[in-house]
């Protein structure tokens, strides 16, 4: 069914190709069809779609091509919760956009179903498949087929206020080795008073718990997911110790209460306000909390007794199954994965570089926080699941309840408990 | 959504009782009558085209996806009747129907409540009457899911005053979250955001069956000697029950489809103790990208509720 | 004047006033925020609401007008034909077309949105303004066709057979006798479609695909999750007044006209 479609959509994508050059009466020669793996700049009009947290790099993307392209991008935004069902909307009615970018935990789910377009050929012709972060590329994959490339990088980090470690006797340019290190470093920030806290972490929002708990789990050298990703390991010693701590830290009222009832909206604004010793969290937050005027410190997430990892998140991007222009879209996603646009439109703007070739390039350089934030690239994780979002970030999971149980009610039950409702909706047709 | 608008939400579900319209029974010929029966149909017309092409045709296919695997894209295989059977599996559901009741009943008495409440504060002319109808009403001029984000920031800890009232008060102590803090106060959020925004357009409605119960009927109770209490049984209820049947029905079938307050303000949350029937649509058709199942659910509740509304069209034509 | 009664007149004020600062706070409340600033007061959220990336545009603005516009126009018409039609005329299938208008009301927003975005593919107003507002207009009709019915046939009958015997057609007796008689009930109509297609969220969400044809509550919700998942509470708030504003306007304005609509409309099960 789907390379009938599939080749359907490359005859229509040719034949409005060809309607597009004849009617813009370009003097060039016909470039590459769409079947071909070339990209092709001719004026095209592509449209993209992402979420609102992502908005602002597409957009430099997008602005940065549009200067020196003919084909013309155009970004549109959608709230981040409402996101997913615009996209289902849009498939359901067979009008996708050109390119649209994913959360990438939820990318298996679009590729498995059919909602972007194979790039597989066109990826292994641009030599760059090994030189582009890995787990977004596994992300896309459905069947041994790449359906999406990466966009964005976002990894979690520990984040902590210099100020206040100087103010606890903490040494603000050492940051903790280990999750043990971490909490025994919040106590002591905890103890400043007044309205200051430990630490903070999300503990209504299965999103924020994955991303920043998860870490401290393959660092630990435990697994939560197995690699097809239909089956729940939460339910491991890993898992338990990392929620044990995190538990110990709420109760002794070290993580701010507000923990527990942080769905996400006013995590970032915690710690902005410059009242948080520590907390894992995004690394894009860096630049966003200093803005503020909080002086900033980064470590590596770890497991209880050490051992560096990271939740490689971001964004993956593919081409809509119902574009017809597939080859000017893909003309669009080769150049973001060049090494201009990866130097001077991401590490520019302090971002991560999808590619592992450019870790350090001529910015990061300037900012050893970031070498330290590229070089964890290598070892993070990102999970793979075709029920990702359901199982796992949906208000309405099965995990997001496993967390509340094991941060706030009966742990080892809602570990054990979790891990089956967790598997049952993984395996879920 | 289903609350966005006040005629879809708490508010009108207007009961129909359809009534004979046309000229009173008199020796008209035949074919004026049709010609005026052709007319009628006329004017019937665009609403019939509305209704059939933007409501009747999507329904068919919601009813027809309720049949089969349904891809997004891609074609679907019929596998009828799967995607109702698995309605009974999904604990979730079973989970959200009992909320869902537990909602409606609540929001039902609660609102209703005040609503009446509001209508024999304000029925008399008065001096100031006006600005109080008014300040009951304008909660009605502000968009549900503008309201609703109007409540996200009143409640939070961050901007909202709530709080900060209630802890000078002595009332609460320290921190606390009222959208997701407890599946007490959540809800509490949820239908104190409804019971504001839609307490005075059911008020509104209560209002004119109470201004249309006729000075005499009163004045012959009070020459009786009827008590106010005695009055307001005998007198003010039964010639109110058509409003009032209307009122509830609307309040009812509103509040089963509830969605917005809770997708906006609780998310669901806290551990899904406030997660609307409509939610887990939601979340069956955007979420799990089910269009099956959350087709089978709509299926499923559109059912009671039209049987819910009949039941209750019959109970009303009998009464009256 | 007896005490009892002088009491009844006091207590009537006290919770009268008390239940309308009650209401009325929340309203007051945003407003207050939406000016409240780090420093003091001022406009700074209205100008972030204004200039931030995914803030409110002046297309926006003009989209949602326009939608508004076509909503009101559009529901307007049907609705009183409909009105007229189920109010003062017999027709073979009239109570089931009648029992199906009201019953769009029981159907779940979520699930009809996708069958709607896809039929609006077929028709080829996807991603259009009018196509929006068709929608918005079906939404509108169990409320409207219900109010106008019954202000049709709450307008005297003499009225229209008088008409009649003058000689004059149908449609004059329609637009020069009636229309002038239902004008309260036309009014609420109008003002309910004006209130729900400025202020709805989800239709547009799910049936609008392109930034040039956005409304402004999808851009005040974007505000929501804007920058990386924060909410910035005041700008919202600010978002939240600068949508309330024209509704409330015309709301205080129009009060007696909707309350007889009201009057003449909705009390008749």
């Amino acid at each position: 069914m789907r390379s009938r479609g599939l080749r359907a959509l490359a005859v229509s994508a040719a034949a409005l190709l060809v309607a597009a050059v004849a009617a813009c009466g370009s003097d060039e020669p016909a470039g590459p069809g769409a079947s071909g793996t070339a990209g092709v700049d001719d004026g095209a009009q592509l449209t993209l779609w992402t979420r609102a947290a992502t908005e602002s790099v597409s957009k430099a993307y997008a602005d940065a091509y549009n200067a020196t392209h003919k084909n013309k991008v155009t970004v549109t935004s959608y709230p981040n919760e409402e996101y997913p069902a615009k996209l289902a909307s849009a498939a359901g009615a067979k009008a996708l956009p050109d390119l649209f970018g994913a959360d990438v935990v939820f990318a298996a789910q679009y590729a498995s179903q059919g909602l972007w377009t194979d790039v597989t050929e066109r990826l292994a012709a641009s030599g760059l498949k090994d030189k582009v972060s890995p787990g977004h590329l596994n992300a896309g994959t459905w069947e041994g087929k790449n359906y999406a490339v990466p966009h964005t990088v976002d990894m979690s980090v520990m984040l902590y206020n210099k100020d206040l470690y100087t103010k606890a006797g903490l040494d603000p340019e050492k940051g903790p080795t280990s999750l043990k290190e971490f909490a025994e470093h919040a106590r002591k920030i905890d103890k400043l008073g007044g309205d200051v806290n430990g630490t903070y972490f999300g503990g209504n929002c299965g999103g924020c718990v994955e991303f920043t708990f998860w870490p401290s789990v393959w660092g630990a050298g435990g697994d939560v997911l197995d690699a097809k990703g239909e089956t729940a390991k939460v339910d491991s010693k890993e898992m338990a110790d990392v929620f044990a701590l995190y538990r110990a830290l709420y109760d002794e009222g070290v993580a701010a209460p507000a923990s527990k009832d942080e769905a996400g909206p006013t995590w970032l604004g915690a710690l902005q306000s410059g009242k948080i010793g520590i907390a894992p969290g995004p690394s894009v937050w860096l630049g966003l909390i200093e803005e503020k005027g909080v002086k900033m410190g980064v470590a590596p997430i770890s497991g209880p007794d050490g051992g560096d990892s990271t939740f490689i998140g971001g964004d993956a991007i593919g081409i809509g199954a119902t574009s017809t222009k597939a080859a000017q879209a893909w003309d669009f996603l080769l150049w973001t994965m060049s090494e201009e646009a990866q130097v001077e439109v991401v590490a520019k703007g302090k971002g991560v570089p999808i590619r592992t070739d450019l870790a350090s390039n001529k910015y990061s350089s300037a900012d050893p926080r970031i070498v330290l934030i590229n070089s964890l690239v290598a070892k993070g994780r990102t999970p793979y699941a075709k029920n990702f979002n359901a199982s796992f970030n949906d208000p309405q999971s099965p995990w997001l309840q496993t967390v509340r149980g094991a941060l706030f009610g009966d742990a080892a039950k809602s570990l054990s408990d979790g891990n089956t409702a967790i598997t049952k909706s993984l395996q879920q047709g | 959504m289903s609350t966005l608008t006040p005629p879809r939400s708490g508010p009108a579900r207007p009961l129909p009782a359809p009534r004979d319209a046309g000229p009173a029974p008199r020796r008209i010929q035949r074919s004026a009558a049709r010609g005026r029966a052709l007319l009628g149909a006329l004017y019937a017309l665009p609403t019939a085209v509305m209704v059939g092409l933007f409501f009747l045709v999507p329904l068919v296919l919601v009813g027809w996806m309720s049949l089969h695997r349904w891809p997004l894209l891609g074609a679907p295989t019929m596998n009828a009747p799967a995607n109702y059977t698995r309605i009974g599996d999904n604990e979730l559901v079973s989970s959200a129907v009992w909320f869902t009741v537990k909602y409606t009943v609540l929001m039902t008495v609660l609102l209703f409540a005040v609503a009446f409440g509001l209508a024999l504060l304000v029925q008399q002319r008065r001096r100031g009457v006006g600005f109080f109808r008014t300040a009951f009403l304008l909660p009605m001029a502000v968009g549900f899911a503008s309201a609703s984000l109007l409540f996200l920031g009143l409640l939070s800890d961050e901007i909202g005053p709530v709080s900060d009232l209630l802890r000078a008060l002595g009332v609460i102590d320290g921190y606390v979250s009222w959208t997701s803090g407890s599946s007490g106060t959540a809800l509490a959020s949820a239908i104190v955001l409804v019971l504001w925004r839609f307490a005075g357009f059911n008020m509104l409605i209560l209002l004119t069956g109470l201004q249309a119960i006729p000075l005499e009927v009163y004045e012959a109770a009070r020459i009786d000697g009827a008590s106010r209490w005695q009055t307001f049984r005998r007198v003010t209820l039964p010639l109110m029950r058509p409003t009032i049947a209307l009122v509830l029905t609307m309040m009812i079938t509103g509040s089963l489809l509830a969605f917005d307050q809770f997708w906006i303000l609780t998310r669901g949350g806290p551990d899904n103790s406030t997660t609307s029937l409509v939610m887990v649509i939601y979340r069956e058709a955007f979420i799990r990208l089910d269009l099956g199942s959350a087709a089978a659910i709509s299926v499923a509740l559109l059912a009671v509720l039209v049987v819910f509304n009949v039941i209750q069209l019959g109970v009303l034509r009998r009464r009256s | 004047m007896t005490r009892s009664s002088a009491m009844s007149r006091w207590s009537y004020y006290v919770t009268g006033t008390a239940l309308a600062i009650l209401f009325l706070s929340p309203l007051l409340w945003s407003g207050w925020a939406s000016l409240r600033t780090g420093t003091g007061f001022g406009l700074e959220n209205y100008d972030r609401l204004f200039t931030s990336d995914n803030g409110i545009r002046p297309h926006h603005v003009l989209n949602s007008l326009t939608v508004s516009a076509l909503t009101v126009g559009g529901t307007l018409l049907v609705a009183t034909l409909g009105g007229y039609a189920f109010g003062r005329f017999r027709f073979p299938g009239r109570d089931v077309l009648f029992l199906l208008t009201l019953a769009i009301l029981m159907v779940p927003y979520a699930t009809i949105l996708i069958a709607l975005y896809v039929l609006l593919g077929w028709i080829g107003l996807q991603d259009s303004l009018v196509g929006l507002s068709l929608v918005l207009i079906m939404f509108q009709l169990p409320f409207s066709i219900f109010m106008m019915r019954n202000s049709f046939e709450a307008v005297p009958r003499e009225l229209e057979e008088s008409a009649q015997v003058d000689g004059c057609s149908s449609v004059s007796t329609l637009t020069r006798i009636m229309l002038p008689a239902v004008r309260p009930g036309l009014v609420t109509v109008g003002l309910f479609a004006f209130l729900t297609s400025w202020s709805e969220f989800f239709a547009p969400l799910i049936l609008l695909n392109s930034t040039d044809t956005f409304t402004t509550t999808l851009a005040v919700v974007n505000m929501r999750t804007a920058s990386h998942g924060s909410i910035d509470y005041a700008a919202l708030e600010a978002g939240v007044v600068f949508m309330a504003v024209p509704c409330l306007l015309l709301f205080a304005f129009m009060q007696r006209s909707y309350v007889r609509g009201f009057t003449s409309g909705a009390l008749k099960g």
